[in-house]
C-alpha cells in the first residue's frame, strides 16, 4: 500500500522532463480520475433509492446522510482536480498521485492473468464446488507463478485443499459451497471420504 | 486499593490453577492464529467458540474468550507486518510502518517491536481495568449519542494525519468508504439504499469484505506480477535483528500509545480501530521522524500497536461495570456471560467479586503470555514465508475468498470480495491511498447512526453537538487534531506567499 506519496518537489524535475515529449492533453489525464469521481458523486444521489421512498415525518430521512456525504465527496474530488490541474497546467508539478515503485519489472499480462484467475475462482465458486475449484485455482496459480513440479503442484492444490475443507467445513461447519448437478454429487462423496459428512 | 489488591491476589489464585490457565493458553493461541489469518478476524473466531463455551464454566469461558480476544487483536499485526494483510481492522497501521520494516529485511525487529508494545499497551491496560473500573465507568456512563459521535468523528479526522501531504486525496478517498458505508437500510428509518434491487446488497456492504478485496488481492497480484520474494536475505535477517536499544528507543511511543489506547478503549463503541489509527495519527505529529513515517519508522509501528492492546482491558470496563459491550468483541463475552445466567453491571462487583477479578488477572496473564504465543506464531509465520511466493498466493486468495464468504455465509460476499479486490489493485497502482476508504467504511456507519440518533433524540436541534460538554470538547479536539494535521500545508503555503511578496 502507498502510503506516503511522492513529493510534489521530488516529482517536478521528472514532470518537466516528460512534459516537452508528451502532447499537453495527455499531460492532463491525470485528472480525469477526479473528474470521473466528481461526476459520479453528482450523479448518484439519483439512485439512493430504488422503489419510492416512504413518506417521512420531520428531520433528516434516510437520504440525507449519503447525500451529505457524496456532496462533500464531489466537493473535494473537485478540488483535487482543480490543483493537479493548477500543479500541471501552471506550475509545472507533478500530479497527486504516482504509480507504485517496482513499475519497471512490473508483469502487466501476469497481472491480468491474476485478476482473472481470481474472479474466475469466485464465479465458479457455486456452480463447481469448493473443492473442485479450489483445487483448479492452486493448481493453475503455483503454475502461473513459476512452480513446474508436478509433484509439488498436485500436492499443495490436493493437500491445501483437504486441509481447508477439514478445517473450515469440518471444524467450523461453515457451509461451503458443494457445487451444481455432478459437482454437489462429487463434493457429498469427497466430504464423506474424508469424514467431514 | 487494599481490598482491590486482595481481590486481584484471589483472581491470580483462581487464574493459575491448571484448567483456567490451560483455557487462557488455548484461548489465546486460537486468538493469536485467527488474528493472524488474512479474512479470519479474532470476532468471528470469538463467535465461532462462542458454542463450546456452553459446556464451560462461566468464568472459564470469559477467560477463553478473553484470551482470544487480547491474542486475536495482537495477531493481526503478524500478517500485516509479514504480507502487508491486516488480520483485524486494527492492525491496518502495522501495515504502514510495520511491512516496510520487512520489505527492508527487518521482519524480525518489526515483530518485536510490535509484540513488546502490544504486551505493554495490553498488560497496562489490564491494570487500568483492574484498579479504575469505578471511576472509569462512571465517565463513561455520562457518553450519549452526540459524544459517540463525536468520539467516531475523531477517528475519521485522524485519517487526514494519515497522509497529510495529499489532503484532498485522502478525504476523497475517506469519504468515498463513507459513502459505500451507506449501501443497505439505514438505521433509523429502516429503508434500503442503494440497493439497485438486489436482495443482498439491502444487507450492505460488510467493512471485513471490503477490506480484505482491497489488501489481500492487490498485494497477492502484485506478488505475481513482480516476482518479489517474501524471504528476508539471511545475511539481513540476521544482522537485523532484536536488540534491546530497538525496544528502549520506542518507549515514548509505546507510552503515548498505551495513554490513547487506554482513554479511548474505555470510550464505548471506540475500539481497536480508531485507538491505532489515532495513535498513529498522533505519534505521525509528535514524532522527530514525522517526515520519514510511511517508510518503516518504528515509532509508527510502536504507538499503534501498543493502543489497540491497551483497548482491550479498558473495553471491558464499561462490559463488566454497565452491562454495555463497547465493540463486537465485547458484546460476544456479553452474550456467554448472559448465556450463563450471569448480568455484568455494578451489582457484579458486589455478588462475585472473585470472578470479576480472575477476568481481571486473566487479563493481566494473557498480555504477559502473549510475549510467547506471538513469538511461536510469529516463527510459524516466518516459516510461510520460506515457501514459493506462488504457493503462499494461492493460500491467500482461498483463505480471502473463505474469510469472506463467512462473514454471512453468502457467495454475494465473494463477488463484493473479489470486485473490491480489482479495485484496491488499480488503486495500488495508481498510488491512491486504500487505507482512507476501508476507515471510512468501518466508521462511517457508525458515525451516521450516532448522528442520526442524536438529531433525533434532540428534535433536531443541531447544537447539541457543541452544548454537551463532553461531546463539545472532543469535537474541539477533533478541530484541533485537523489544523494541527494541516499545520505544514498551511505554514507552506504562507511561506511561500511572504516569499513570492519579498
Amino acid at each position: 500500500m502507498t502510503l506516503v506519496l511522492d513529493t510534489e518537489e521530488n516529482e517536478a524535475p521528472r514532470e518537466r522532463s516528460r512534459g516537452g515529449r508528451r502532447p499537453e492533453l495527455r499531460r492532463l489525464a491525470p485528472v480525469l480520475l477526479p473528474v470521473c469521481i466528481c461526476v459520479l458523486a453528482l450523479w448518484a444521489p439519483a439512485f439512493v433509492f430504488h422503489t419510492e421512498p416512504r413518506a417521512m415525518g420531520t428531520g433528516l430521512g434516510p437520504a440525507a446522510w449519503p447525500r451529505g456525504i457524496l456532496a462533500l465527496l464531489a466537493l473535494m474530488a473537485l478540488a483535487w482536480a482543480l490543483r493537479d490541474l493548477w500543479a500541471i497546467a501552471v506550475a509545472g508539478r507533478g500530479p497527486s498521485l504516482t504509480a507504485a515503485h517496482e513499475e519497471e519489472s512490473y508483469a502487466w499480462g501476469k497481472a491480468a492473468l491474476g485478476l482473472g484467475l481470481i474472479v474466475a475462482y469466485g464465479a465458479l465458486l457455486p456452480w463447481i464446488g469448493f473443492a473442485t475449484a479450489t483445487v483448479a485455482f492452486m493448481s493453475i496459480w503455483c503454475l502461473a507463478g513459476g512452480l513446474r513440479n508436478p509433484l509439488a503442484i498436485g500436492g499443495v492444490a490436493l493437500c491445501g485443499t483437504v486441509g481447508l475443507l477439514w478445517m473450515f467445513m469440518g471444524l467450523a461447519l461453515m457451509p461451503l459451497s458443494r457445487g451444481q448437478g455432478v459437482f454437489n454429487d462429487f463434493s457429498i462423496a469427497l466430504l464423506r471420504f474424508l469424514g467431514i459428512y | 486499593m487494599m481490598d482491590t489488591l486482595q481481590l486481584l491476589g484471589g483472581g491470580f489464585g483462581a487464574a493459575f490453577h491448571l484448567a483456567a490457565f490451560t483455557t487462557i493458553v488455548v484461548g489465546l493461541l486460537v486468538g493469536v492464529v485467527a488474528g493472524a489469518l488474512p479474512g479470519i478476524s479474532f470476532v468471528n473466531a470469538m463467535a465461532m467458540a462462542l458454542p463450546f463455551t456452553y459446556v464451560m464454566e462461566p468464568t472459564q469461558s470469559m477467560l477463553f474468550l478473553g484470551g482470544i480476544y487480547v491474542g486475536g487483536v495482537f495477531g493481526g499485526s503478524i500478517s500485516a507486518i509479514m504480507i502487508n494483510v491486516p488480520g483485524t481492522p486494527a492492525s491496518l497501521p502495522a501495515t504502514w510502518e510495520g511491512y516496510k520494516l520487512t520489505q527492508q529485511g527487518q521482519v524480525k525487529r518489526a515483530l518485536a517491536i510490535a509484540l513488546t508494545a502490544s504486551a505493554t499497551g495490553g498488560l497496562v491496560s489490564a491494570l487500568v481495568l483492574s484498579f479504575l473500573s469505578a471511576p472509569f465507568a462512571s465517565f463513561a456512563l455520562s457518553f450519549s449519542q452526540p459524544e459517540f459521535f463525536a468520539a467516531t468523528l475523531l477517528g475519521l479526522v485522524s485519517v487526514i494525519a494519515i497522509a497529510k501531504d495529499q489532503p484532498f486525496v485522502t478525504m476523497v478517498s475517506l469519504f468515498l468508504g463513507i459513502a459505500i458505508g451507506t449501501v443497505g437500510v439505514d438505521p433509523l428509518y429502516g429503508q434500503a439504499r442503494f440497493s439497485f434491487g438486489i436482495s443482498e446488497m439491502e444487507s450492505g456492504i460488510r467493512f471485513v469484505v471490503v477490506m480484505i478485496g482491497l489488501f489481500a488481492v492487490g498485494e497477492v497480484v502484485d506478488l505475481l506480477a513482480t516476482n518479489r520474494s517474501l524471504r528476508p536475505s539471511g545475511t539481513r535477517a540476521r544482522g537485523l535483528g532484536v536488540k534491546f536499544s530497538d525496544l528502549w528507543g520506542v518507549k515514548w511511543a509505546i507510552a503515548r500509545g498505551t495513554a490513547l489506547g487506554c482513554m479511548i478503549g474505555v470510550i464505548p463503541g471506540a475500539g481497536a480501530t480508531p485507538g491505532a489509527v489515532i495513535a498513529y495519527g498522533v505519534e505521525k505529529q509528535v514524532s522527530r521522524r514525522r517526515d520519514e513515517f510511511g517508510t518503516g519508522v518504528p515509532e509508527g509501528l510502536a504507538a499503534p500497536e501498543a493502543a489497540k492492546n491497551a483497548t482491550t482491558g479498558a473495553a471491558m470496563v464499561p462490559l463488566l461495570t454497565l452491562g454495555i459491550p463497547g465493540s463486537a468483541a465485547t458484546a460476544i463475552m456479553l452474550a456467554a456471560m448472559m448465556l450463563h445466567g450471569v448480568t455484568p453491571g455494578p451489582l457484579l462487583f458486589i455478588m462475585d467479586p472473585s470472578m470479576v477479578y480472575t477476568i481481571f488477572a486473566a487479563m493481566i496473564i494473557a498480555n504477559v503470555l502473549m510475549i510467547v504465543c506471538g513469538i511461536g506464531v510469529a516463527q510459524a509465520f516466518s516459516t510461510l514465508m520460506r515457501t514459493p511466493p506462488a504457493v503462499l498466493g494461492a493460500f491467500i486468495i482461498v483463505l480471502s475468498v473463505v474469510g469472506a464468504y463467512g462473514v454471512r455465509n453468502n457467495i454475494f460476499d465473494v463477488y463484493v470480495c473479489l470486485a473490491f479486490g480489482v479495485v484496491g489493485w488499480a488503486m495500488k497502482r495508481i498510488g491512491f491511498p486504500t487505507a482512507p476508504l476501508v476507515l471510512g467504511v468501518i466508521l462511517g456507519p457508525l458515525a451516521e447512526r450516532y448522528f442520526l440518533t442524536s438529531l433525533a433524540n434532540s428534535r433536531q436541534d443541531w447544537t447539541v453537538f457543541f452544548t454537551r460538554p463532553i461531546s463539545a470538547t472532543i469535537l474541539g479536539l477533533a478541530a484541533l487534531f485537523i489544523l494541527w494535521s494541516l499545520w505544514p500545508n498551511i505554514s507552506g503555503l504562507l511561506r511561500g506567499r511572504h516569499a513570492r511578496k519579498a
